[in-house]
């Protein structure tokens, strides 16, 4: 199967593991990916004009035959609002007047439905070479991964997450707040509103009793990990929650090194929870 | 007192202002506003209603009202996280979300400007200079706009720094001149 990929801006910056492990992970589903020609941004969620927008991400949908693969739920949710909108006739013939490949029509996929689908059936199933061994994972959703609703899960009750981590050998905790926003688009201008969401966020993953929490977003990533510590200096409070990309979590069972992954380069180390995993599989071929 | 009345027919639709600052808001976010009932479901799904001077549900009253300067100040427009679970839920089809993006539009088209706002324009100029977002550059100007802004975006880049995750490099697309011309056609309102 080959996909269009569009990677969005922070791929290549605080979402960097992000995008090593979408691509070693889709090498190892036998999915190729060719990297949409001179994307642009998609606004994320800056872009007040909503026409603007549109045409953002109309010019990235154009530029490609393939049906087109993100890894960030900002990027999907708008490449999906634009899809929608597309298909009023006054819009789209206003936007393809502007573009330099006209838009004609396009379908959007998030990485955790390639995967997904990666695993699908026996075929699929023999691909999970190191299984989770029972860790216990709670499936933070966000906000925009189902949102605005027709995308890969119900917008209210989402379960693609607890699907996932089942499939690959994890145990999904209850998780109440998982859809709570993680305030990550105001961060910059309304920093202790976020510091909050954050916290909220991870006490209940810490009282569901998960030992790892995943995440499908490189903003929400970069406010549950790396905001994680500055979140726990100022309050004074433990949390130490690795927080891992969907794409690094199904990585790992799909045997895949923790280089290829860039498990180094989270904030809470991402390293333990391979060793965890690790210990758990040579254990149980022990018994 | 205006709480109390019909939506749309308190004393300020009385005034050009509130006319032109009601239809202008409902034309940018959708027909579809008139029809709000004010059942409040936006503003009780709302992520960031405890933070928030006004709610969802109220913005769009002042907007049908034509409210237009208690609108224009309300903070909740700049503490919208756009996580759409209003405009997944609002029963009658309304985007709440699209109203708040409406006002945030039309308070930075009247030349009036916060630390928000800053944002906002920061972000959507460099898209429009480049045709990509550097999160390191937006790092570094961001604090010269909203100064109290500078230690946490330090804290977060020394955090980030030994993991090589800053990318100091800024490099333009090819199509930025196909980008501008996005920008100049849909910016025409």
């Amino acid at each position: 199967m080959k996909l269009a990929y569009y990677p969005g801006c922070v791929a290549r910056s605080t979402g960097k593991e992000y995008d090593l492990s979408t691509r070693a992970v889709a090498q190892a589903l036998g999915v190729e990916l060719e990297e949409i020609s001179d994307w642009n941004c998609c606004g994320a969620t800056h872009c007040s004009n909503q026409d603007l927008a549109v045409a953002l991400s109309a010019r990235n949908l154009a530029r490609t035959g393939l049906p087109v693969m993100t890894s960030c739920s900002i990027c999907y949710s708008n490449l999906r609002d634009a899809a929608i909108r597309l298909q009023d006739r006054t819009l789209r013939d206003r936007v393809n007047r502007v573009l330099e490949v006209k838009y004609q029509g396009s379908t959007i996929k998030h990485v955790l439905e390639v995967i997904m689908e990666g695993l699908e059936g026996e075929e699929g199933g023999k691909r999970v070479v190191v299984p989770l061994g029972g860790l216990r994972v709670a499936p933070y959703y966000g906000c925009l991964l189902t949102r605005p609703k027709g995308g890969i899960d119900s917008p209210e009750q989402p379960q693609v997450l607890e699907s996932l981590i089942r499939r690959l050998g994890g145990e999904p905790v209850e998780f109440p707040l998982k859809m709570l926003c993680c305030g990550g688009p105001i961060f910059m201008p309304q920093d202790g509103a976020t510091s909050e969401s954050v916290l909220r966020i991870l006490r209940s993953a810490r009282q569901a009793g998960a030992e790892a929490v995943v995440a499908v977003c490189p903003l929400c990533h970069l406010m549950l990990d790396a905001k994680q510590r500055l979140a726990e200096a100022k309050s004074g409070e433990e949390l130490g929650l690795p927080v891992l990309y969907v794409t690094q979590l199904a990585g790992i069972a799909l045997g895949l090194g923790p280089d290829e992954l860039g498990l180094e380069m989270n904030s809470v180390s991402a390293l333990e929870v391979a060793e965890e995993i690790y210990r758990r599989m040579s254990g149980e071929q022990q018994c | 007192m205006a709480e109390t009345e019909a939506i749309g027919s308190g004393h300020h639709m009385t005034n050009q202002t509130g006319r032109e600052f009601r239809d202008l808001a409902i034309r940018l976010a959708g027909d579809e506003v008139k029809t709000c009932i004010q059942c409040g479901t936006c503003s009780s799904s709302c992520s960031t209603a405890h933070l928030m001077d006004a709610s969802i549900r109220k913005l769009v009253q002042l907007v049908l009202e034509g409210r237009k300067e208690e609108a224009m100040a309300c903070e909740s427009i700049w503490l919208c996280t756009s996580c759409l679970l209003c405009t997944v839920r609002c029963p009658r089809g309304i985007r709440p979300k699209a109203v708040v993006s409406a006002l945030r539009q039309i308070f930075e088209q009247e030349g009036r400007r916060n630390k928000d706002q800053a944002f906002e324009r920061l972000f959507m100029d460099q898209i429009k200079s480049c045709g990509r977002i550097s999160e390191f550059m937006l790092s570094a100007v961001y604090p010269l706009k909203n100064p109290l802004s500078t230690v946490p975006i330090m804290e977060m880049g020394i955090e980030l720094m030994p993991k090589g995750k800053i990318a100091w490099q800024i490099s333009c697309i090819e199509g930025i001149s196909e980008i501008r011309r996005i920008f100049e056609e849909m910016d025409r309102q």
